[in-house]
């Protein structure tokens, strides 16, 4: 292994020539950080001989034994040097395994000789704007300061990439998709103003934000946030300055009237894991949360690394474990919990109820506008279904008589009833347990509402055992809570509904619930999400306005006719206290609570002959759904209303900051122990070691607000350096300081410091525009150049850090799948934003989760093809194929991926059936342009496609022989073709298996080629 | 200079790095393609050059190549099973002096009424070691004298996630490596078929847990040296299968294919990765025939099965998962781990810890057996335990978590055979004399692999990051 200095000379071959003056930034500050500091540096409890070398005045002051370590411009006066050059007694001391190497040894004299000049660190400095190289001031800033560099080594740019290289890369690296997804609209404008240019930065953001759909820590249960997700799209796609972006991520609650956007953003401070383990302590939890958050803040904004402070200060650099417990004091405003349950040895009152299907409180309903879509579009399905089935029912004979016959018994029992619904007060009431009848216990009967004679424990009903109330057959049940014996403000209890019909044989028969509705409802969720409509539970709301009807309503399976041996029986269990009353009804509707409305009892009232073409429809719908009469249709018809109601008319809710009753004492925890209390309190500050430092008082507490707008303020140096940094890495692959995550001192000098620093003023100056950040990169003729790497800087800059030519790169995780999707044509994307989806998995994969137990089911709808960033973001068990290209789990806060090149890539690529679901597809949209008539026209119309060029000569030979044999083949064993072509939920193409199934394998070799996965 | 610093590796591997470090070792080709002569460099080494792990030498003499660390998910009480105290029987349901546990950090138990609860079963010496193993485990206590047992263990972590964490990475700090991952990393693998760190899981009926996939992550190492959770349903690994109607050989074409192309593409773009993409390619059709061989037992006689106890080869249960180690560790497999999920509880202890002893006690004795059987197990370092302890308190019918005293065995590998080591108080609650920490066993395990723990680092956010963090003693008393 080589060792870091060595790389980081290979790196900067241009390290301290010796006719330049050495350099601290450059030169010797990497080699104390690494070696020196640890002992000689910022932490007192580790100093050693009480000498410090970080700052220049310690570093020239006698010593208390009479040592001068530093005498600038002396180096044989020099402590240091004298013992750097010692054999016997050498710094750094053996033990510590880090040698100076002969090089370094003269560097250190040279800079001491040279007057040991000290230069702030490069990243926490005032940020300027530096002057352009001189004699290239035309054109474009960035390729100025690029040339100066290449020129010094004697290197030039390398020419531009040709056009159909240079379109795909723009494309792929503005949007995430390759040009043929584009419907030709490839000018820069064109990617710059598209809505998938907010779909590709978001996934550079939400890494950054430790964007994930489960909360992370042990049962790993699922959050509502995808509304946050949205939020970071529109923000890159409507060019929201970064500052802007800023303030309404940590503190768009505190913005004066605030919006829903704002409060929706606000959900990255929710972003931190969170655990609703039993056994968890609060107080412990809320520690990992706090200092999670601060590691987090202090990577997206200010790219340091915080973490080691929470222990003690850091080694390194100048931040201090109070730094880190002031800045974590401005989030400990937020109301949240350590632990998100009501657990006895732990009571949470606002949490009560809480179970492992819960969501992640505080949170707030907001409408999506994806779901929306959906919503509009499942009432058209629904109400498409229902014209189309009455108007059939209309045109035949049985069914309009079938009709009449019931309307006649129906028109009969609204003499007796009106209201379409009969009361079931002609039956038994008693009380069960575990459905035997108890004994000694009465229940409650009064003007027809029925109630327990105290709370029911465990196991234990009130139950109604009545002969049928009338000879029609009943589709539905109402439950009522009757305004008389009802308290408005203490309602909250539960009522369980099932229904039974009894023999006198014996004989039990279930009669199912199909769904239900109640008019005011607590929710009940599963897996974090909202059921919709009612099971068999209903939780009634905590309190309700005065007076107002409170009922429920659930449709039965199927219409309910009791034989004359037949008994009901109705068993409300639930620990609900209050009088209920429960009736009957022939009726139906889509919508429970709209079941017997005054139109459609009108409608029915009416003759025949008098019915308008609404009020038909709306008769019809109700006997087809009442009877059943075309059981096919009905069903039809309710599973379309269940999709609808399951949209929640394309509401949703979001996880969002809100302000606790009183701020948590934060107080420096020695080691990081939550335990130890012995710390000094502290109140909310910026970091001590960058300018412009605010600090609270005890009049005035610093609030989320005052360290965001700080943080855009001009009196930060470090987000904007630390911004375009991680920008430059989007583009060229390697941060112009290329530990994106580390600009301390233990990460690297970088390679442009003046290039950054001008960036860094021009994003502050045009107002933190991140598109026209992107845009001059872009344009730059370093950006558009060949990333074919010039021979000539091979030996000079192995690792282009100089930039001779664009650096090649692997398609992220997402857009790996994007760009086979898009090729293929399977790619869902003309919408933006939205839940997110769940492709393809490996079954069993979240075997091992539990609380609750885990079952993956794949979208069987367009939503299997979403983008990659839509996908389900799981943290314990990130999805495979994303995890396999090195998409983070995203625990913490990921500023920089590592771009590996694995065997389960390679498998990936060829095995996973969205892949060669692609392929598959891929192939039929080939075989489907009858205009190209060859393979060879084929073979070029596929590269067309996947790759902007034309094949090579040898590429088309090639391919063609390929194709040949796969022909061959499964013309031999067509049962091979049927099999394959059978993968994946996309619509079959009717095409012959055996060709299909040989050009898929031709589609699956392009797929899986490196230049298909590699941005040029 | 420390001779295997691994410089910027963890921190940005991008497409040049690999020619300043050797990643899967491909330098040499990469230059040579890069001078021009792609074609024959493609075709010529079209295979990935081994890792040998970033120590060049070990530091110490090598006693073990590979671990099997069986991991009991949950945390197993050691008072039924290797610490035996008759004075906590004694004082059965009797009020726990409050002399033990004031100021403790409990678990689900804080603040409730606290009762001794004494072991429901019998402890009973074993083999000429004597060692005192619980009579849940009959065919483990056969195996006595190939035993280490360390009854001194304690962690900092009370709840599952954070201690499995822990007991892995040494540390609750995201994008810590794995303990597998760190030996992948220092040594390297001795397989080039198989991955080397494989992960696999299994369940009891009581006491599940949870277990994420970030307990085998490479945390700021290559991914590459991640485990790789072998599945217990569907392919082995995921993406092993051909797609349906692809067969071996159609495959094969396939990727002849894709290679062909890569080459045509190396020639024109001077891109060291596109090398790598095509070794990795044979990397990955090799390991479709080879995981399927593996996790093939017919070769496996009756003889065998019976001695694990293994009912369907390939069920996913644990009888059949420590079958699947002796082989993995056969085909050189550097760190193979086992999670069984069944040990976690707070209620019903007698029905619950008679269930899952009975599901794991043959299968781990018998890979003790099969492995020294085979010569293996002198160089197989097994590791069985959990990730914390149980209380000596009775929580309602079981037992709360707890880690101030836990037991852990060792086996093989260089370890002293036939000893027991450290103790905990009377009543169980603590560990009292030769306390063993969670560091102290990575670091001895460590040691035990030929690495010295403090020399095992990578460069992480301005730190050299360690498994063992700033702490961790080799015990050399357990060492043979």
């Amino acid at each position: 292994m080589r060792s870091p200095l060595l790389s980081f000379a290979l790196l900067f071959p241009a390290v301290a020539a010796a006719s330049e003056p050495v350099r601290f930034n450059r030169d010797i500050r990497p080699i104390l950080s690494d070696t020196c500091f640890h002992c000689h540096g910022f932490d007192p409890k580790t100093r050693e001989a009480g000498l410090r070398l970080d700052v220049r005045e310690e570093a020239i002051r006698e010593t208390e034994e009479g040592a001068l370590p530093i005498v600038p411009g002396d180096p044989d006066k020099s402590e240091i040097i004298l013992r750097i050059f010692d054999e016997e007694d050498p710094m750094p001391p053996e033990k510590a395994h880090k040698p100076f190497t002969p090089a370094q040894k003269e560097l250190f004299r040279r800079w001491v000789a040279e007057g040991a000049v000290y230069e702030p660190h490069w990243s926490y400095a005032p940020l300027e704007r530096p002057a352009l190289p001189k004699d290239e001031a035309q054109g474009n800033p960035i390729d100025a300061f690029i040339r100066a560099k290449l020129a010094e080594k004697g290197l030039e740019l390398s020419p531009a990439a040709p056009d159909h290289v240079l379109t795909r890369r723009l494309s792929l690296d503005l949007t995430g998709l390759p040009p043929a997804a584009l419907n030709g609209e490839a000018s820069l404008e064109s990617l710059l103003n598209s809505p998938h240019f907010g779909e590709r930065l978001a996934v550079w953001w939400l890494d950054i934000a430790r964007y994930a759909d489960t909360v992370g820590f042990h049962g790993d249960q699922n959050q509502r946030i995808f509304p946050y997700r949205d939020y970071v799209i529109n923000a890159f796609n409507g060019n929201k300055p970064f500052d802007v972006f800023t303030r309404e991520q940590l503190a768009g609650d505190l913005i004066p009237d605030a919006t829903p956007e704002q409060l929706v953003a606000t959900g990255y401070n929710r972003l931190n894991m969170m655990t609703r383990e039993g056994g968890a302590q609060p107080k412990e939890y809320l520690s990992k949360y706090g200092a999670e958050r601060v590691r987090s803040v202090a990577a997206a904004w200010f790219g340091s690394t915080f973490g080691c402070a929470e222990c003690h200060d850091h080694k390194f650099d100048p931040i201090k474990a109070r730094d880190f417990y002031e800045l974590q004091s401005f989030f400990a405003d937020m109301k949240q919990w350590g632990v998100y349950a009501d657990y006895g040895y732990t009571p949470e009152p606002e949490l009560k109820g809480v179970n492992n299907d819960s969501p992640f409180p505080p949170e707030i309903e907001v409408e999506s506008p994806w779901l929306k879509q959906r919503h509009a579009e499942a009432v058209a399905a629904l109400e498409k279904h229902l014209a189309e089935t009455t108007g059939r029912l209309a045109g035949d004979a049985k069914a309009v008589a079938a009709q009449s016959e019931w309307e006649e018994s129906l028109a009969n029992f609204l003499t007796k009833h009106p209201s379409a619904w009969v009361p079931l007060t002609n039956g038994e009431v008693s009380l069960h347990k575990d459905d035997e009848p108890i004994e000694n216990r009465k229940p409650v009967v009064l003007n027809g509402s029925i109630a327990a004679d105290k709370p029911l424990g465990k196991g234990e009903t009130l139950v109604v055992t009545a002969m049928a109330p009338d000879a029609i057959a009943f589709s539905a049940i109402r439950i009522e809570v009757p305004v008389e014996g009802r308290d408005d403000a203490k309602l909250g209890k539960a009522i369980t509904l099932s229904l039974e019909a009894h023999a006198a044989d014996g004989k039990i028969r279930k009669i199912g619930l199909r769904t239900g509705e109640a008019t005011t409802k607590r929710p009940i969720h599963r897996g974090g999400a909202e059921l919709p409509g009612l099971e068999s539970e209903w939780r009634l709301p905590t309190s309700i306005e005065p007076g107002q009807p409170l009922h429920a309503i659930w449709l039965l399976n199927a219409p309910l006719a009791l034989k004359e041996s037949e008994k009901l029986v109705v068993s409300l269990g639930g620990d609900n206290v209050h009088p209920v009353k429960l009736s009957l009804s022939p009726l139906a509707a889509a919508d429970p609570l709209e079941l017997a409305s005054p139109a459609s009892l009108a409608a029915l009232t009416k003759p025949l002959s008098g019915r308008n073409a609404a009020e038909k429809t709306l008769a019809t719908t109700t006997f087809l759904l009442a009877t059943a009469h075309d059981s096919i249709a009905a069903d039809a018809a309710h599973r379309l209303a269940a999709a609808e109601r399951a949209l929640f008319e394309g509401r949703t809710w979001t996880m969002v900051t809100q302000a606790a009753a009183k701020p948590l004492e934060i107080r420096v925890l020695p080691r990081g122990n939550w335990q130890d209390e012995t710390g000094p309190a502290v109140l909310p500050a910026t970091p001590s070691f960058l300018p412009g430092r605010l600090e609270s008082s005890p009049e005035k507490r610093l609030t989320r607000l005052d360290l965001a707008n700080w943080i855009v303020s001009d009196a930060n140096p470090i987000t904007a350096r630390a911004v375009m940094n991680r920008l430059w890495a989007m583009f060229f692959g390697t941060g112009l300081s290329a530990v994106v995550d580390d600009l301390g001192s233990q990460g690297e000098l970088p390679s442009h410091p003046e290039l950054l620093d001008w960036l860094a003023a021009e994003f502050r100056e045009s107002g933190w525009d991140l598109k026209h950040m992107v845009r001059l990169i872009v344009t730059s003729e370093t950006y558009r150049q060949s990333s074919v790497f010039q021979q000539k800087a091979l030996e000079i800059d192995p690792a282009n850090r100089l930039l001779a030519s664009q650096n090649p790169r692997r398609l992220e995780a997402e857009f790996v799948r994007d760009n086979a999707l898009a090729i293929a044509g399977l790619l869902q994307s003309r919408e933006i934003g939205g839940p997110s989806v769940k492709p393809y998995q490996p079954a069993g994969y979240y075997e091992a989760l539990q609380f609750p137990n885990r079952d993956y089911i794949a979208d069987t709808d367009p939503r299997q093809w979403r983008r990659g960033l839509y996908t389900h973001w799981q943290r314990t068990f990130l999805h495979p194929m994303m995890a396999n290209f090195d998409a983070p789990a995203r625990d913490e806060c990921a500023a920089a991926r590592t771009n590996s090149n694995t065997p389960q890539q390679a498998l990936t690529l060829l095995n996973d059936p969205a892949f060669v679901e692609a392929a598959r597809v891929f192939a039929a949209r080939l075989l489907a342009d009858k205009k190209v008539t060859t393979d060879q026209a084929r073979i070029s119309a596929a590269y067309r496609i996947a790759l902007n060029r034309e094949p090579a000569a040898r590429e088309l030979e090639a391919l063609t022989a390929f194709l040949k044999t796969q022909q061959d083949h499964f013309a031999a064993a067509p049962e091979e073709a049927t099999k394959l072509l059978a993968i994946g939920v996309a619509p079959q193409s009717g095409l012959a298996p055996v060709p299909h199934a040989s050009w898929t394998q031709l589609a699956r070799v392009l797929l899986n080629a490196q230049e298909t996965i590699t941005r040029y | 200079m420390s001779p295997f610093h691994p410089s910027f590796e963890a921190l940005h591997v991008n497409r040049r790095s690999f020619l300043l470090q050797s990643s899967y070792g491909f330098g040499g080709m990469a230059m040579a393609m890069l001078h021009g002569q792609s074609q024959a460099a493609t075709t010529a080494l079209a295979k990935p050059d081994h890792w040998n792990g970033a120590l060049k030498a070990p530091h110490f003499p090598v006693k073990a190549k590979r671990v099997i660390f069986l991991c009991m998910a949950g945390g197993p009480s050691q008072l039924e099973t290797f610490d035996w105290k008759p004075d906590l029987k004694a004082l059965h349901d009797k009020p726990f002096p409050e002399s033990f546990t004031k100021g403790q950090q409990l678990a689900q138990l804080q603040g409730a009424e606290l009762k001794a609860r004494g072991s429901f079963t019998n402890f009973s010496k074993h083999g000429q070691s004597g060692i005192e193993v619980s009579d849940l485990f009959p065919e483990i206590a056969k195996q006595a004298d190939k035993l280490c047992v360390i009854r001194s263990m304690q962690t900092e972590q009370i709840n599952h996630d954070t201690a499995h964490a822990f007991m892995n990475t040494g540390s609750i700090i995201k994008g810590r490596p794995s303990m597998g991952s760190w030996l992948q990393y220092g040594l390297g693998s001795e397989t080039e078929d198989l991955p080397g760190f494989i992960v696999l899981t299994s369940a009891g009926k009581y006491g599940q847990q949870p277990i994420s996939a970030r307990q085998w992550s490479s945390g700021v190492l290559p991914s590459r040296f991640q485990g790789i959770q072998f599945q217990s349903k569907g392919d082995a690994v995921h993406y092993i299968g051909n797609p349906d109607g692809v067969c071996q050989s159609t495959q094969r074409q396939v990727i002849e294919e894709i290679q062909r192309l890569n080459g045509f593409l190396a020639e024109e773009q001077n891109d060291p990765e596109i090398a790598t993409r095509i070794a990795q390619y044979e990397m990955a059709f090799k390991m479709q025939s080879s995981v399927p061989e593996l996790t093939n037992f017919s070769g496996e006689s009756q003889a065998t099965l019976d001695l694990y106890g293994v009912k369907e080869p390939g069920d996913g249960s644990f009888a059949s998962n420590c079958l699947l180690a002796r082989r993995l560790a056969e085909r050189g497999v550097r760190m193979i781990q086992l999670y069984h999920r069944a040990w976690d509880h707070h209620g019903q202890l007698e029905e619950a810890m008679k269930d899952s002893a009975a599901t794991v006690d043959r299968p781990t004795a018998a890979l003790i057996a099969d492995l020294a059987e085979r010569g293996l197990l002198e160089d197989t370092l097994i590791l069985w335990g959990g990730e914390f302890g149980r209380t000596p308190m009775g929580q309602g019918s079981g037992r709360d978590h707890h880690i101030l005293s836990f037991s852990v065995f060792m086996a093989g590998g260089g370890i002293k055979p036939g000893m027991t080591w450290g103790s905990t108080d009377e009543l169980g609650y603590r560990a009292v004399e030769n306390v063993v920490s969670v560091h102290d066993l990575h670091a001895t395990m460590l040691a035990l692999l030929g690495i010295d723990h403090h020399r095992l680092t990578t460069k992480f956010q301005g730190l050299d990051v360690r498994l063992t963090g700033v702490a961790g003693k080799v015990i050399k008393d357990l060492m043979a």
